[in-house]
């Protein structure tokens, strides 16, 4: 059967054609206050533990004449590739001899960290916002998906509402790495008084080991979530700080979803 | 479409305030910086963050109270301690010319061992200058000498110290200069000998030497327990009849110095030291008495002590001074 010509939008009104073809947006609430608050309080004070880490790391490697790191490097046996951090990064960032401030800040700013952290995971778990965070069954298959997509080597991300099964993984992990740093740092902070915990650990040096591990794996986060949100656009990345996000109507919807559960 | 043209506006309207709050909210958290990286300084860290690791430090004191004991080891976990820092140890003690003062004893008139000041010791180095410097693996054995790292004030202070003392030797003339609570002269107090020291319960270990700047080894210390020491040689009550609540120690010539709370001191763990891995103790390791605490950093277990001193007076901490926590509890 032939199409009338009234519902053919596209001849009906030739000057507005491009317009028309534009699919009906809306614009949909994605991430709530709270999780929004939290995210950007977390950004400069976790920089900041990192931060004042190097620097506080940086003092076992004034004893470089004798007692060279032994811990902190990749490596296997006795070949050593990296060794961290090599004299010049520690020179770039004017490591040497701010130890103490950055003990006076480490010790500060891991109570900021630690509440706004505890705060994060109680408001995912009393809004029920966990149910977008945690990995399903299919997530696994989803990352496998969306890696090939980032590496050219596959076309179109699996469909997804709030985050795809890459982003569920990660973020879940990163909150997980977040608890493993209070941990680990309590270790290392009280490991007399809360020596059980250091002894569960595997001692005061494994626990020092993960803890810097950790802060090592921070970092390769942040790397990743930055390209991918400079890869996501602005759109994306609007709607962690506007908390609102603008979709085409014919797409999934996370308030439907939300309201769902 | 009429329909998304609203919705964009509708999205401005909202990106636009979200920024702006966004924008207030960044100001406000460098201003947060800004105020503590400007703040006046005590003790040459920021009052505010001082202040978080005296917060800290109470909270801790209350949550835990030093009940826990630091786990031990077998003796063959352990290693021989590596020497870091020579402060108060640079020139060797004729070991005949030791005495321990200890200042602010119960009824220390009564005790045969009381003298009007002990200030007044001599202790007697070696003489040769150069032939003992100390021992710090710090420094590379043919590494030319480098700019001493002091404080333009402080080094000022020390100029005019040095000028008021006229012949005598002055104390403290490591970074932190003088300790504030050194003795005045004519402080009166006991000046035991080792033997004094020593006939007390022998008491030995094997326990996590951990240092601040990130690395730590097991060691096996054997001497007496400071908590035995402080009940043969008990501190005096103030007027309310309260115990002291501050213990403090410097070595002989007052270079280094360190004060405890009273209570870390009672912990059964809290040794003093002479000897290691079953040997009498090193010099450059602070013989002959130092402290091991397993509760506090390294930087807290004075070697070479020549005085204990119980006091209500918060002791002054060599690097404390230096921007360092004063409590630096495990």
């Amino acid at each position: 059967m032939e199409p009338t010509r009234e519902h053919d939008p596209a001849v009906e009104e030739d000057a507005e054609a491009v317009e028309t073809f534009e699919p009906a947006l809306v614009l949909e609430k994605k991430h709530p206050l709270a999780i929004r608050w939290m995210h950007w309080v977390n950004f400069p004070v976790l920089f900041t533990m990192i931060w004042s880490g190097i620097l506080i790391y940086w003092n076992d490697s004034d004893n470089a004449y004798r007692h060279p790191h032994e811990v902190y490097r990749v490596g296997l046996g006795s070949l050593t590739l990296v060794r961290f951090f090599p004299p010049w990064f520690y020179k770039a960032i004017d490591a040497p001899y701010h130890v103490t401030t950055a003990l006076g800040y480490h010790f500060f700013f891991m109570w900021i960290f630690a509440i706004n952290g505890l705060l994060y995971v109680a408001f995912l778990l009393w809004s029920r916002e966990w149910k977008f965070l945690a990995p399903t069954k299919a997530s696994i298959r989803e990352a496998i998906q969306v890696t090939l997509v980032d590496l050219h080597l596959r076309k179109g991300l699996p469909p997804q509402t709030k985050y795809n099964g890459a982003q569920r993984i990660a973020y879940s992990s990163v909150i997980l790495m977040g608890f493993g740093s209070l941990v680990t740092g309590l270790a290392i902070y009280k490991p007399t008084q809360l020596h059980w915990i250091t002894s569960l650990l595997g001692g005061y040096e494994m626990a020092r080991w993960l803890h810097f591990w950790l802060t090592i794996s921070f970092c390769g986060f942040f790397l990743v979530h930055v390209g991918q949100v400079i890869l996501a656009g602005w759109n994306n990345f609007r709607a962690m700080v506007s908390g609102y996000e603008l979709r085409r109507k014919d797409e999934p919807s996370i308030e439907a979803e939300r309201s769902k559960s | 479409m009429d329909q998304n043209i609203e919705v964009k506006k509708q999205s401005v309207r909202r990106t636009r305030r979200s920024f702006l709050v966004a924008a207030a909210g960044a100001a406000g958290g460098y201003g947060f910086y800004r105020w503590i990286d400007r703040a006046d300084e005590d003790q040459l860290l920021q009052e505010p963050l001082r202040k978080a690791l005296n917060v800290n430090a109470a909270l801790a004191k209350t949550v835990f109270d030093e009940r826990a004991l630091a786990p031990t080891y077998n003796v063959s976990e352990s290693r021989e301690l590596r020497v870091n820092g020579n402060y108060g140890l640079k020139q060797a003690l004729v070991p005949g010319s030791y005495r321990l003062q200890v200042v602010g004893m119960e009824n220390a008139k009564a005790h045969p061992k009381y003298v009007n000041d002990v200030t007044a010791w001599d202790y007697q180095y070696v003489a040769e200058e150069g032939k003992y410097e100390g021992h710090d693996t710090k420094v590379a054995p043919k590494a030319e000498d480098p700019a001493p790292n002091i404080l333009p004030a402080f080094a000022k202070a020390m100029d005019e110290y040095k000028k008021a003392q006229g012949s005598k030797p002055p104390r403290g003339q490591e970074e932190a200069g003088k300790s504030d609570s050194t003795l005045e002269t004519g402080t009166g107090g006991l000046l035991l000998t080792m033997d004094d020291v020593t006939r007390l319960p022998r008491h030995e270990m094997v326990t996590q030497f951990k240092c601040i700047e990130g690395w730590s080894e097991i060691v096996h210390w054997g001497g007496v327990r400071l908590a035995d020491f402080i009940a043969a040689y008990p501190p005096a009550k103030n007027a309310q009849g309260e115990l002291p609540k501050y213990v403090y120690m410097e070595t002989p010539n007052g270079d280094y110095y360190c004060g405890y709370n009273l209570k870390e001191c009672m912990h059964p763990q809290s040794t003093l030291v002479t000897e290691m891995a079953g040997k009498p103790m090193e010099q450059f390791h602070g013989a002959p008495l130092r402290l091991h605490m397993p509760i506090k950093y390294g930087y807290k277990q004075i070697k070479r002590i020549g005085l204990i001193a119980y006091t209500d007076d918060k002791p002054d901490d060599y690097w404390t001074k230096l921007g360092y926590d004063w409590y630096a509890g495990l």
